[in-house]
């Protein structure tokens, strides 16, 4: 086969030509948006992987939130007994968009390592591996939402024009998982512990989330907890989706109906994942010369 | 490639006799960071680093080789000599580590064949997934597929996913595709000993009409009778150095020679091991 150069010099790059970190980036840039084609039959080939082989196939997707949503439900209110308002779509608001975190990030950590065979066989831009792992698997989030829409049939009451604003929110946090798979996926070609650990990061990280409780059930102990709390995106993230889906819990025990995101927060969430994108895209490229020497 | 800027590229390419120039190129494997490195792994590795220098080997050292357009280049040598290294490198996937490697001309990239594939795809998928990872027109790969598809001979397997293809019919549909977009330089790995006889026979035709068409080839094989036959010229290559380069019936004579003189030295070997115990005392 053959590449599309017509005039390719493989030398290795002298020390004071090696492309600075802007150019660097730029490439990667250039090479994530420009790769649209590549990137559109990786994400068909790994959606239509995914559940291929199941009976009910992508049906799962519906499926597997609604079953964690219940699993959940037995566990916090017969063991804790919240007292909570419609609990059921309170978890709801916060599995979905994890759900669809923790397989992204999964799939695009295993995206570089998981084809060694290709990575030396052909020349290309790898970028695209864990981009397309992290688009793949926005597929997920949207059958998620028609779960979302069967949750909403017992919950008619809570049904908002906010949840109009779920894209918004999905937008950010699909640029925080974007940066965070690119870095992750190069890091684990020379690390394979990333991927060993990653499981065990994310189950702690979904606990100390305001995912099952609301943040202001901890602001009530410790404020240095709850200060470190807020800093964590997904507790942003997850004040919001619940805020449009399910509403607010100001202070414990209080309970508002749906209303606005956390708009502060997202912003600076945003401006965050901006810059985690831009050192993943580093990262990667700085990384993506040994792949080939390596796998 | 110090032509004036106002000559074409397409026009220099076909200018340049040379297809590839490759100089003092030299490739070094970090065995530190080869495969299934563990984070612990790696820092033993560093803490001993101050003892243990050679925790890399050169794959390839101080090679010098040009290739015109029109030659076809036979690699010859032992396993694990740096041939299939040398491959990796042509085709850009390896960056060199001393020396440089300048072609001129498309440079065909698929190696192991079939290697590749989505399983899940398709053939015909897998097609459009092959021209997109080399960044291939839609269009221009359009009017290929037909071609494609009939020499790879695969019948009604096109629309089934490859994973239900047998390892043969994986290779040919990849030589297919790989030869299809005849390259200026065209690397074949080990891939004339795919297929049963009569696809063998085909792929022959194919590597013959592409030597034809005055594109370069460079070809890493085993099979020496096809070296004499087809190529050239030919190197030997051994423990990453060149050897020789030469006329085929030369290199192929050679190798042949080195081959049987290690043999006797192995075979001298292996009696000494058969009669030790019987010499000396045990231990």
């Amino acid at each position: 086969m053959t590449a599309p150069t017509t005039d390719v010099i493989a030398s290795p790059r002298p020390r004071r030509q090696r492309p600075g970190p802007v150019a660097l980036v730029r490439e990667g840039l250039s090479e994530l948006l420009g790769r649209r084609r590549l990137t559109r039959y990786l994400v068909g080939a790994d959606i239509k992987r995914t559940h291929s082989d199941t009976v009910l196939g992508q049906l799962w997707w519906v499926i597997d939130p609604l079953l964690q949503m219940a699993v959940y439900i037995v566990l916090v209110s017969i063991i804790f007994q919240r007292p909570t308002p419609d609990y059921a779509l309170f978890i709801f608001a916060a599995i979905l968009p994890w759900k669809w975190f923790t397989t992204t990030l999964n799939d695009a950590t295993l995206s570089v390592t998981g084809r060694q065979g290709l990575i030396r066989q052909i020349q290309f831009p790898k970028i695209v591996l864990p981009s397309s792992a992290v688009i793949a698997g926005t597929w997920s989030f949207l059958f998620g939402l028609v779960a979302l829409g069967i949750v909403y049939l017992f919950f008619l009451n809570r049904l908002t024009l906010w949840v109009l604003l779920i894209p918004v929110i999905a937008a950010v946090q699909f640029l925080f998982t974007m940066g965070l798979g690119i870095l992750l996926s190069s890091l684990n070609a020379f690390f394979r512990d990333i991927q060993n650990v990653l499981r065990h990061v994310l189950r702690l990280w979904f606990y100390l989330s305001p995912a099952l409780y609301s943040l202001s059930l901890v602001a009530e102990g410790n404020q240095l907890i709850y200060t470190l709390l807020r800093l964590n995106p997904f507790a942003v993230l997850f004040e919001s989706y619940r805020a449009v889906i399910w509403g607010t819990e100001p202070s414990a025990g209080v309970f508002l109906p749906p209303g606005p995101p956390d708009w502060l927060g997202l912003a600076v969430l945003t401006g965050f994942s901006g810059v985690l994108l831009l050192f993943g895209i580093l990262i990667f490229k700085r990384a993506e010369p040994a792949f080939a020497r390596i796998l | 490639m110090t032509t004036a800027a106002t000559v074409p590229e397409m026009l220099e390419d076909s200018a340049n006799p040379n297809a590839v120039e490759i100089r003092d190129l030299g490739i070094r494997y970090d065995l530190r960071l080869t495969k299934r490195t563990t984070l612990k792994g790696s820092l033993v590795g560093m803490l001993r680093r101050s003892h243990a220098q050679d925790n890399h080997f050169w794959a390839l050292r101080h090679m010098n080789l040009t290739l015109a357009h029109g030659e076809s280049l036979a690699v010859i040598g032992p396993n694990g000599a740096g041939k299939s290294t040398l491959l990796l490198a042509l085709a850009g996937i390896l960056q060199p580590t001393e020396g440089e490697i300048v072609t001129h001309g498309r440079v065909s990239t698929l190696l192991t064949l079939g290697a590749g594939f989505e399983m899940d795809l398709t053939g015909r998928d897998n097609i459009d997934l092959a021209a997109a990872f080399l960044g291939i027109p839609q269009e221009q790969m359009d009017a290929l597929t037909p071609g494609i598809i009939e020499f790879a001979d695969i019948g009604a397997f096109m629309d089934a996913p490859v994973k239900t293809y047998s390892s043969g019919m994986r290779a040919r549909l990849g030589f297919s595709i790989a030869t299809a977009i005849t390259p200026d330089i065209l690397l074949l790995d080990e891939v004339l000993g795919t297929g049963d006889q009569v696809f063998r026979a085909r792929s022959q035709a194919r590597v013959r009409e592409l030597v034809g068409k005055a594109r370069a080839i460079v070809l890493v094989t085993h099979d020496l009778s096809f070296v004499t036959e087809f190529c050239n010229r030919a190197i030997l290559v051994e423990r990453g150095q060149l050897i020789q380069e030469g006329g085929p019936a030369e290199i192929v004579g050679l190798y042949r020679d080195r081959v049987a003189q290690r043999k006797l030295l192995a075979e001298a070997d292996a009696q000494r091991f058969v009669t030790a115990p019987e010499v000396g005392p045990t231990g």
